[in-house]
């Protein structure tokens, strides 16, 4: 079957997705809600399709076989793609309300300006009858280096092609850009004041006629001073589209504290989420200047190529749930968090979306889901020599580490590279996902004798699969209140974050941990007790 | 595309980036890294999670690029070595000098003995990830072997003879169809600012405080080994400096110096931090609420320091203007932080040459705005060698500059 690449967008980075991506063979198909495509050249061919009025409602099934359903014109359809890139344009949002101002024919926003300066006919009559321009930026919320870029390249142009007298007044001038400093330096040549802020923020009082008075203290002058600007521009922020949003909500796709269409997670550098087959460039994921949008692009159709040439993935390896243990409580389907598990006639995952992570076997109430080499059977049988017991002169706890393959294993290795002493009763099991350790897990541990059980995981925000780490931690957590309760030891099941570069981190809380053991003595839970 | 082969010069977060993005496309890579380790500046920064949160700093991608790395089967990796010369026909023809290889990296376990007995500072070198094997060198510059041959310890003591000190140098054909370079960027050297870097013990820079914390978990001052009082973290240094005709933001410093004054203040809570700076720029997705906590743990200053000096119990005398109250303040630190900056690494000279770009205005070196002549000669650049980027940006940055040869390899086909 051939596999599409369903591009969703209708904007510059969409655009460039699609000009990456056709000379490669790659079978497109750009969807767009907008009435019409906003880009000339681009001819529907065997290899592009384009759909306008489009509005994605629903998607089923997994990577190279993602099954769509929109609404176009009014009708609905299909649409069949193997691969997914989301590719929305931002959305911006005016200040205004943060610096206490109205809009009106002399305030006005950062974008207004900017079609002002772009309009060579009309809105220059604008212009001819105004002196002072102030820009207010990043003066009550932290600003970036895109606004920044705007801010300035506008005030440059005011400034040198209409004589006018531009300020900029903000807190943190955000030139962390390429070419911003330069263009910062620039600006001040051609004549523009900056007024910067520490703490305090400017008096701004928009009077009748809606004219602007703002007073500040200088911090360099010392003194007071009164600005009344004949126009005053406004910086805007940066936010997703609504529709990003709602395709975010239809893809399943973890979103960031913006409500960006990417988690604010490192594995997901640069155009990845946590779902496979479907990816994000340029403003649907992050505030981003055109050349990143660019490289987005370029990331993007590099990504595809990977799919594309990528083997299926074999079934065995990954989760399987077997259908007469299986009661479809859903739990699996609610918590994989990529979206691997299909709901049919039975519940079934996609083991070319499954990550193997373990988290839907953990948590399945019935049992009912397996992955080959995680199961707490295979756990236990790792356990059986005791190490402890070959040093029986002084008490040499048995210390279980769960620890997770792309943290907290590494950490272990880094420790002991860097030659760290390590508690010689300590037993690392490699999980591959901390969110696969399970009551089973632990108790398994504790069955073979461990005097103590660690659970080693990911920072919060770290884990790849998303929340792995923070189930892992309710399941700890459940059993120190349990173990509470029933009068043993809670200090004997402890939980702890590491990240992959951490070895040293890694030796002291083995080693702490060890510590705290020796302290408890032998579990009472051990056979030979 | 498998019939193709790559070399790429400098085994940083670029370099590493792109080599896995060719070798998971089935190209082969050469990857050339000057230095006994690779992994770059970026593999001795430290994980600066907070309160068990992850900052995204990107530290522990980069261990994960460089496992992946030195993994595949189709990068074959060269440390201490160079590109001697190069040449092109129908390929480029290289000649790939490495350096003597005094420990033997299939004999070595990593035991870390020659590191132990070593009598001398510095002259054997430690790597920071467990995916450098081996995880020691030799500091030729330092050992006193190199210099009367007086000394043969780590020799004589290597349980596994894995120390060879007479071992030479050897010279290698490569063939590749592009050249990537990616070499990175060198630290403003700040012996040249007033702040006694290089006299002053307890002046450290920005990196040398990321490779203390990822080693020992804990940041000390190098004079005496204790837990710093009063640390002062020094915005700027080499970055935004007109004087130098520094006219660019290094972009990374304030992100990287403000994660780990956080990460101080949690570990060693007893500690006070000050902050000179001109303006905070923004990192990360959450920084406004990054930005608000840190101000109520760390004293912000916005100020850039002049002269120091040094006090008899090695703590360090810094001037400012307060540029609230416009007092001249004098205030004591006993560990101060430079954040330099980003600045074109020397090699640049040598590249320019050898592959006929030259560098831009401030002397990074980018093929990209040469137009498409030069990458239509094959050679093109990733990462810092342009200029400032973080680490998430530099692996994008990677993946950009392979699709780019991706497409260059697919002309060449027509």
């Amino acid at each position: 079957m051939e596999i599409k690449t369903l591009i969703l967008g209708n904007g510059p980075c969409a655009y460039a997705v699609a000009e990456n991506l056709l000379p490669t063979g790659t079978k497109i198909i750009i969807a767009t809600k907008d009435d019409t495509i906003g880009l000339d050249g681009f001819a529907v061919s065997d290899a592009l399709q384009i759909l306008t009025k489009t509005r994605l409602i629903s998607c089923k099934s997994s990577v190279r076989n993602f099954k769509i359903e929109a609404i176009q014109n009014n009708r609905p359809v299909t649409i069949d793609a193997g691969h997914i890139i989301i590719a929305e344009e931002d959305q911006r949002t005016s200040n205004f309300s943060l610096y206490g101002l109205n809009a009106s024919f002399n305030t006005i926003t950062l974008s207004q300006m900017k079609n002002i300066l772009l309009d060579s006919s009309s809105e220059k009559s604008v212009l001819s009858k105004i002196k002072k321009v102030a820009f207010l930026t990043g003066l009550v919320k932290e600003s970036t280096p895109v606004i920044a870029k705007e801010v300035m390249l506008s005030s440059l142009l005011l400034q040198k092609h209409y004589n006018l007298q531009t300020y900029i007044l903000t807190k943190n001038l955000k030139v962390a850009g390429h070419g911003l400093e330069l263009l910062y330096r620039e600006t001040k040549e051609a004549g523009t004041i900056y007024i910067k802020f520490t703490d305090a923020v400017p008096d701004i009082h928009q009077g009748e006629e809606d004219n602007i008075r703002i007073e500040f203290f200088d911090e360099i002058t010392s003194k007071t001073f009164r600005l009344t600007p004949d126009m005053t521009v406004v910086d805007e922020a940066i936010v997703p589209s609504r529709y990003a949003t709602d395709l975010a909500k239809i893809f399943h796709i973890e979103r960031d504290v913006s409500g960006f269409v990417q988690a604010d997670n490192v594995h997901r550098y640069s155009v990845l989420t946590n779902r496979k087959g479907i990816l994000v460039a340029g403003p649907s994921r992050s505030i981003l200047t055109d050349d990143d949008q660019r490289i987005d692009a370029e990331n993007a159709a590099l990504a595809v190529m990977g799919l594309v040439s990528g083997e299926t993935e074999a079934k065995a390896e990954k989760a399987q749930v077997h259908e007469g243990q299986c009661i479809r409580c859903l739990t699996c389907y609610r918590l994989c968090p990529y979206h691997a598990i299909t709901l049919n006639a039975r519940v079934e995952v996609v083991p070319n979306a499954c990550e193997r992570c373990g988290i839907c076997m953990a948590h399945c109430p019935r049992g009912a889901v397996r992955i080959t080499d995680l199961e707490p059977g295979t756990i236990s049988d790792m356990l059986t020599i005791d190490p402890g017991r070959q040093l029986q002169k002084t008490f040499t706890p048995f210390i279980v580490a769960l620890c997770c393959r792309r943290s907290a294993a590494q950490a272990r290795d880094l420790a002991i590279c860097m030659g760290h002493r390590l508690p010689q009763g300590l037993r690392v099991v490699e999980v591959p996902c901390s969110g696969a350790v399970s009551y089973d897990h632990i108790f398994a541990a504790l069955d073979n004798n461990a005097d103590g059980v660690m659970v080693l995981t990911c920072h919060k925000g770290n884990c790849h699969s998303e929340h792995g780490n923070i189930y892992a931690g309710r399941t700890v957590v459940q059993i120190q209140e349990m173990f509470s309760r029933i009068g043993f030891e809670k200090e004997r099941i402890l939980i702890q974050t590491l990240a992959s570069n951490m070895g040293t981190e890694f030796s002291q809380i083995v080693n702490r941990f060890e510590e705290t053991i020796v302290k408890l003595g032998s579990s009472r839970l051990k056979k030979s007790c | 595309m498998a019939d193709k082969n790559v070399l790429i010069i400098g085994g940083g977060v670029a370099g590493l980036s792109a080599a896995i993005e060719f070798a998971n496309l089935g190209i082969h890579v050469d990857l050339v890294e000057k230095s006994d380790f690779i992994g770059g500046h970026a593999i001795s920064y430290a994980c600066k999670a907070i309160h068990n949160t992850c900052v995204n700093c990107g530290a522990c991608m980069v261990e994960e690029k460089l496992q992946s790395a030195v993994s595949h089967p189709n990068i074959k990796i060269l440390t201490g070595s160079q590109v001697q010369n190069i040449s092109k026909n129908s390929q480029f023809s290289a000649s790939i000098r490495q350096g003597p290889q005094y420990i033997d990296r299939e004999k070595c376990i990593n035991c870390g003995l020659c590191l132990d007995r070593c009598p001398v500072d510095r002259a054997i070198l430690q790597g920071f990830s467990k995916n450098n094997h081996p995880f020691y060198a030799v500091n030729k510059e330092r050992c006193l072997y190199f210099k009367d041959q007086s000394c043969t310890i780590c020799k004589d003591e290597c349980p596994e003879t894995a120390v060879d000190l007479d071992k030479n140098a050897s010279e290698q054909p490569i063939e590749a169809d592009a050249v990537l370079i990616a070499i990175g960027f060198q630290p403003y050297n700040p012996e040249d600012k007033p702040y006694g870097y290089g006299r002053f013990k307890n002046v450290v820079t920005g990196l040398e405080l990321e490779g203390m914390i990822k080693r020992t978990g804990w940041v000390k001052k190098p004079g005496d080994n204790k837990p710093p009082e009063q640390i002062a973290f020094i915005q700027c240094v080499g970055s935004r400096d007109a004087k130098l005709n520094h006219l660019w933001c290094s972009k990374v410093c304030c992100g990287s110096a403000l994660r780990m004054a956080r990460l101080v203040k949690e570990r060693q809570p007893e500690t006070e931090i000050t902050f000179f700076y001109m303006d905070v720029q923004t990192f990360g997705k959450d920084f406004e609420q990054f930005y608000r906590e840190t101000r109520e743990d760390i004293r912000m200053i916005r100020a850039i320091p002049g002269d120091f000096y040094e006090t008899d119990d090695q703590r360090l005398k810094v001037n400012f203007v307060n540029n609230l109250t416009h007092e001249t303040m004098e205030e004591l630190f006993d560990l101060v932080v430079l954040s330099v900056g980003i600045t074109p690494i020397e090699d640049i000279g040598s590249m320019s040459r050898m592959f006929k770009i030259g560098p831009d205005e401030f002397g990074f070196l980018k093929t990209d705005d040469k137009g498409i002549s030069v990458s239509k000669n094959g050679i093109f650049t990733t990462g810092t060698v342009q200029g400032p980027m973080s680490i998430p940006e530099t692996i994008a940055d990677a993946g950009s500059a392979v699709w780019k040869i991706v497409k260059y390899f697919d002309g060449l086909k027509r």
